[in-house]
This record gives C-alpha cells, sequence and structure tokens, in this order.
C-alpha cells in the first residue's frame, strides 16, 4: 500500500518530466478558470455600484408616470381579457381621464408632460413652415441669452432642467424670415417665452472632497461651499441675460421626471406654460402655412400609429403623500394604463440588469466550461501520453509488488495534479484580474456620478470571493480532472507487465 | 520452497499458438542457487515469470512459500511480489529520474514504508555492496557493474526469500559478470535468499548449485 504522500511524489516526479506538456495543460485549466471566478468575484460587486450610481434618474417618490405601454388601437384584445371588465385600455390618456384621477383623494395633480427636445438655431432662422416643425421650447431661445454658444451646447447634456419665462412680444419678420422682438408692434404674438436652461447652476457645488491617499471623502466647510455658490453666480451673471438669470432662479422647480436623450418631464407650471407658447407658435406657424404638402397620417393595419390632437400616450400624476403612491398606482392601472413610480422602475431597473448579470454570468460559465472541457482533453491527452512513455516504469512497478489500483491512482493522481494546480492558478489569476477590474469600475464610478454624496454610496471595492464557491470549483476540476484521466489510468493499469517489460 | 506441478503455459502470438511449457514439474529447496539454461524462446523467462506471479499458468500449479500463486488476488500477488521475490534484470531497469538510493528503495514505497527507513536501509545495502560514493549518482552516472549491484540491492531491499534473476550478467562484461555473480552468491549463503537465475552463460551457470536445461518448453 503506498502511503499517500509517495503518490503525491511519485505523480509530481512523473508530471515534471514533461514539463511543457503538463504546462500547457494547467493553463489550459486556469484559463477556463480565471474566466469563471473574473465574473463570478465581480458581478455582484458590480449590481451592487450599478443600483447605487446608475439609477439616479428615478421619479421622485411622490410622482407617477402614467404611459399606454403600446399603441392602444394597434392592441389585440386576448380572449381572456375580453371576458374581463372593459376597461380604458384601447384608448389613449385623454383630458377625462386627467380629470377622473384629479378627482380621486390623495392626488395633487394630474397632466400630461410636456416633451422637449432642443433645437438648432438654424431651424428658427428659416422660413415659418420649419417652425411648424419645431418640438416644445428650441434651445435657440436659450442661445439667444446666453453669451458662450459652446457653453450652452455644454450644458443641454446636463441634468436636471430649470425652466424660466418672461412675458414677449414676437413679430415675424416676413422678409428677413425671422422672428424678431417688436414690444410695441400692434401684430405682434403675445405670450410668455419659456427659456429652459438644461443643467442646474449650482450642480457642479463640491460637497466633498476625495482624499485619494485615505480612500475617504471629507466634507468641504459651509463657508467654502457658499464662497463656491457665489463664484458660480458671478460667473453666470457674466454669461447670462440677467433677466433670465434672475427670473430662471425662482422657477428652479422641482424636476418631476426624466425621459431618456434629451426629453424632460417638467413641472406641471411650465409644462403649461410650454404648451401655451407651443400653441401660440403654431397657430402663428398657421397663418404661414409650409409651401410643401403635409403628409397624410400614416394608418396602420389595426389602427393609427400616433395620437389624435387631444389624445396622450403618457401623463404625470402628483400626489400629496408619497405613502400613496402605490395605492394611486393601483387605481391608475386598473384603469387599463401601465404606471411607473420610484419602486416600480428602481426595482425594473434592479430586475433588468440582474437578468443582463444573470446572463453575462451564464455566457462566462459556458465560455469557461467550454475552455474547461478542452482543458481536461489536453489533460487527458498528457496522461495518456504519460501512460504511453511509461510502459516500462509500469511494468517495472507492477514486478516490484504495485497493484493495478496502485498504478491507477498513480495515473488518476496525476490527471488530478493538473486539474486542481490549473484551478488554484487560475483562481489567483482570476482574482488578480477581478481586483484590477474593480478598481477601474470604483474609479470610473467615482468619476462619472454627479453627486458627491452619491459617491459616498460607493464602495471602495466590488470584488468579492465566496469560499464556497472556490471549494465547489477546486472539488469540481478535481472530479473533471478525474473523469479525463479515467480511461489513461484504467490503461496504465491494465498494462501487461510482462509484456511491458519485454525488450526486443 | 517453489514447487511447479504439471506447468503448462500456451499462448497466442497473432494467430499461432505457442506452447511456452509444457507439463514442468519442478522443486526448488529453500536457500538453494539454481541456475536455469536453455536457448532462446526454450521458457526460461516464462517459467521465472510464473514464478513471481506475473503470468498464470494455462493448467498446473505454481506454489511458493507455501502460497498457491493461482488463488490469489491482484492485491495479494502484488503484496507477494513485493514481500517474497527480489527481481533482477538484464537491462537493470532503473528508472532515470531516480538516484541508486530511491531505486534501491522503490519496493518499499509499495510496501507502504516511510521515506526516512527507506532512504536509511536503502544507504545501508549500497553501502554494503560498495556503493557508498553514488548513493546519489543516477543511472546514467553508473557503470554497468555499478547499475546492476543496485538492482541487485534494490532487489534485496525488503529482504525477499527469492531472487529472480533474468540474464543478469547478460549485459556486462565478462569481469564485471563474475563480480556479479559473486554477489548473488554471497548473498545465497551468507542471507540463505533462494536465488533462480536464467542465463545463457555456462561461466555464470557454473556459480550455481545446480543447473536446470530447459528445451522447447520442458525440462530435459
Amino acid at each position: 500500500m503506498i502511503r499517500r504522500r509517495d503518490y503525491l511524489r511519485l505523480t509530481t516526479q512523473k508530471l515534471a518530466l514533461r514539463k511543457k506538456r503538463a504546462a500547457f495543460a494547467i493553463v489550459s485549466v486556469a484559463l477556463g478558470v480565471v474566466v469563471v471566478v473574473t465574473v463570478n468575484s465581480l458581478m455582484a460587486g458590480v449590481r451592487d455600484v450599478a443600483v447605487k450610481t446608475i439609477w439616479t434618474e428615478e421619479l421622485d417618490p411622490d410622482v407617477i408616470r402614467v404611459y399606454t405601454g403600446e399603441n392602444p388601437y394597434e392592441y389585440v384584445i386576448t380572449p381572456d381579457e375580453q371576458k374581463q371588465k372593459a376597461k380604458k385600455r384601447l384608448q389613449y390618456l385623454t383630458e377625462s381621464v386627467f380629470d377622473e384621477i384629479r378627482g380621486w383623494p390623495g392626488v395633487e395633480a394630474a397632466d400630461r408632460p410636456v416633451s422637449v427636445e432642443p433645437v438648432s438655431i438654424s431651424s428658427l432662422d428659416k422660413r415659418p413652415r420649419t417652425i411648424n416643425e419645431l418640438q416644445g421650447v428650441p434651445e435657440a431661445l436659450l442661445l439667444r441669452y446666453v453669451t458662450d454658444r459652446a457653453l450652452a451646447t455644454g450644458i443641454t447634456n446636463a441634468i436636471p432642467m430649470v425652466v424660466g419665462e418672461r412675458e414677449v412680444r414676437l413679430r415675424f419678420d416676413e422678409k428677413r424670415g425671422k422672428l424678431e422682438d417688436d414690444p410695441d408692434g400692434e401684430k405682434t404674438w403675445l405670450g410668455r417665452e419659456v427659456t429652459i436652461v438644461l443643467g442646474d447652476n449650482y450642480a457642479h457645488l463640491t460637497h466633498f472632497n476625495y482624499d485619494y491617499g485615505k480612500h475617504e471623502y471629507k466634507r468641504v466647510a459651509d463657508e467654502d461651499v457658499t464662497e463656491q455658490r457665489d463664484a458660480i453666480e458671478r460667473n453666470y451673471r457674466g454669461m447670462y441675460d440677467m433677466t433670465i438669470f434672475n427670473t430662471t432662479l425662482p422657477l428652479k422647480g422641482r424636476v418631476v421626471g426624466f425621459c431618456p436623450g434629451s426629453k424632460a418631464l417638467i413641472p406641471f407650471d411650465a409644462a403649461v406654460m410650454c404648451e401655451k407658447w407651443i400653441d401660440q407658435r403654431e397657430r402663428l406657424a398657421a397663418r404661414n402655412p409650409p409651401s410643401r404638402t403635409e403628409e397624410p397620417e400614416s394608418y396602420g393595419e389595426r389602427g393609427r400609429r400616433a395620437p389624435k390632437p387631444g389624445e396622450y400616450a403618457e401623463g404625470i400624476v402628483l400626489v400629496k403623500h408619497g405613502a400613496d403612491v402605490e395605492a394611486v398606482a393601483k387605481r391608475i392601472e386598473d384603469l387599463g394604463f401601465n404606471v411607473a413610480t420610484r419602486a416600480r422602475t428602481f426595482q425594473n431597473q434592479a430586475e433588468a440588469f440582474d437578468s443582463t448579470v444573470h446572463i453575462v454570468k451564464e455566457v462566462a460559465f459556458a465560455l469557461g466550461g467550454l475552455i474547461l472541457a478542452l482543458a481536461c482533453a489536453l489533460v487527458w491527452s498528457t496522461t495518456s501520453k504519460t501512460v504511453s512513455d511509461s510502459r516500462v516504469d509500469i511494468g517495472l512497478f507492477r514486478a516490484l509488488g504495485a497493484t493495478k489500483r496502485d498504478i491507477r491512482r498513480l495515473f488518476l493522481g496525476e490527471a488530478m495534479l493538473q486539474g486542481v494546480l490549473g484551478t488554484i492558478v487560475g483562481m489567483g489569476l482570476g482574482w488578480l484580474l477581478a481586483i484590477g477590474i474593480s478598481h477601474w469600475v470604483i474609479g470610473f464610478a467615482r468619476r462619472s456620478v454627479f453627486d458627491p454624496e452619491e459617491a459616498l454610496l460607493i464602495p471602495d471595492s466590488i470584488f468579492s470571493i465566496k469560499l464556497g464557491f472556490c471549494v465547489l470549483l477546486i472539488v469540481g476540476a478535481a472530479v473533471v480532472s478525474l473523469l479525463a484521466g479515467l480511461l489513461p489510468a484504467n490503461r496504465a493499469a491494465n498494462i501487461d507487465p510482462v509484456k511491458a517489460l519485454k525488450r526486443e | 520452497m517453489i514447487r511447479l506441478e504439471n506447468v503448462s503455459m500456451e499462448y497466442r502470438l497473432k494467430s499461432e499458438r505457442v506452447q511456452a511449457l509444457r507439463n514442468v514439474t519442478l522443486h526448488l529447496l529453500e536457500g538453494s542457487f539454481e541456475a536455469i539454461m536453455g536457448p532462446s524462446g526454450s521458457g526460461k523467462t516464462t517459467l521465472i515469470q510464473l514464478i513471481a506471479g506475473l503470468l498464470t499458468p494455462t493448467a498446473g500449479e505454481v506454489i511458493v512459500s507455501g502460497e498457491h500463486l493461482r488463488r490469489l488476488d491482484d492485491a495479494k500477488i502484488s503484496a507477494f511480489r513485493n514481500r517474497t521475490i527480489g527481481f533482477v534484470f538484464q537491462f537493470f531497469n532503473l528508472p532515470g529520474y531516480y538516484d541508486a538510493v530511491d531505486n534501491t528503495a522503490l519496493p518499499l514505497v509499495f510496501a507502504g514504508v516511510d521515506e526516512r527507513h527507506r532512504r536509511e536501509r536503502a544507504r545501508a545495502l549500497l553501502t554494503e555492496f560498495g556503493l557508498q560514493e553514488r548513493l546519489d549518482h543516477k543511472p546514467d552516472q553508473l557503470s554497468g557493474g555499478e547499475a546492476q549491484r543496485v538492482a541487485i540491492a534494490r532487489a534485496l531491499i525488503n529482504n525477499p526469500k527469492i531472487i529472480l534473476a533474468d540474464e543478469p550478467t547478460g549485459n556486462l562484461d565478462r569481469e564485471t559478470g563474475t563480480h556479479v555473480m559473486e554477489l548473488l552468491q554471497r548473498i545465497n549463503r551468507e542471507r540463505g535468499v533462494t536465488v533462480l537465475m536464467v542465463t545463457h552463460d555456462e561461466k555464470a551457470a557454473a556459480f550455481a548449485q545446480r543447473v536446470i536445461r530447459i528445451e522447447k518448453g520442458e525440462l530435459v
């Protein structure tokens, strides 16, 4: 009976005789393990950071976004739904729906949001027919009051949005093809011009400083923050028309939600202004109809694609107390509309991210498994080669008293050693890689977050070692490599010592 | 000590049946030194492989030290070989990755002896055979005579009752071969180990107490 220590010694000695081949097998196993370990030790942390940092554009706690989800006119009712009580799902949101919601207890306001898209100043400079195409308040109006165009371009990508307004009298100069201020003119358009500033003037106030030596944030003194605030104001005074700047600040209301891209959902009072402004623009444009014929409204097979005037695909509901949000949301759902609340949005996003994490993990595990399968083939090949090269030694060992079981265990040990060594090397490399990626992700996240308060939520590392997983991996590698070594080991055990020792 | 009763051994070589041994009956006494001689293919090596339990006879019984080898399973026959038989081969069969000590101690690995005791016994035996300067030498650093002495030390390390030597001088020059034979003779006399040697060499056979001649698988 060979002692365990001697098994290991004999196995390592044999493996050492085939360094290159064994190293190749070990590296292959390690490669597969690196993929699996890296992904496994990072994904949980990545999710954590993503949840803490990426999902910052959530709704306010007392806001419900209402939307139809799909075009109701193209919606086919399933047989099950036909049996249910009829709902209003087959129509867009309308004023009557908003009226109904407004009447519910706990609801402060319900209305459609205004979608605002920046447009270039050149659009305004064109003939009136192009005004017809304008959606929302143009960036151009902002640019009229911003002395630095580059700054204006930069801030259009910023969040949140602040809305300002002023009374204006505009006249369309047909000769020059431009809208011009005409405060004393008789045929002027009188209205409130809404000016939009994308970007919180004070968003870049530094509340925290990051100490790279100690890896921690330190709060900036209140007087320093005030000084920063004054400096920003002085700076803005130089860049903006002061009237706009001053009127903007009091209106810097709460942003009730965001849409992706350049669209934004803005406060109701501002939205109303926007709508009026747009309506007046449209009326103005109607007086100067476009020269080309407008394309007819397009209809799909099951209905029209776009809502008619007075129908809306989205809406916003404000509740008086955040605690009522889910109850109100449920009632809106019962009307047949889809809803989004902060909690639901967060949950949806987290679930979507979890699903992505799951897919990434599955792909990584499949890839790792494939590499490991190839590595097992290499382990098998190496062990087979060792058996072929060791025929005389096997014969000798048998003659000197080794049992078939001893020989089998010797070669199984060799196969297992390759698998386990590869796994240990792979785990080490995988962890090193994961630590590197963790540093990079943390650095990226800290640079990316808008609010220093959020930066505080970012952990120092997203790397985690799961002991159970490591044990499982090593045991798994041992079992798989044992299986890979089984055939060659059996072949070795069944070598006839008489034939093996025979020399022609 | 060793009894072969009506032993026949037949095996297939491709499609041909070869009768290696025919009804061989042979009794060897404990502590004897016997040589088996015969032309190539006469069945000499088959005979000692049967005695070592490396082959199972087609017919007849092989009884060594009271053990009916046919009745032993793999574990028992391996243990029997390890404890009872010492092998000396023509081509030494010393693994090149072991030094003289490790090569000598190899049977003790399969006996489950710990490393310290193994090495101690191997060193003592090699020193006894005059190889104290060659303890950490690998086989390719040893002369033919030294390598065969290491092989004999390996055969003796587990204090076996029987040494089976297959052409032990076949790969050595005459002078070295004589030294090896003297060593085997000394072992036989001083330790009382039964030595059964297969050889072509009449001079080597002269060291034996009895010469068994075999031709076409039959004792003559």
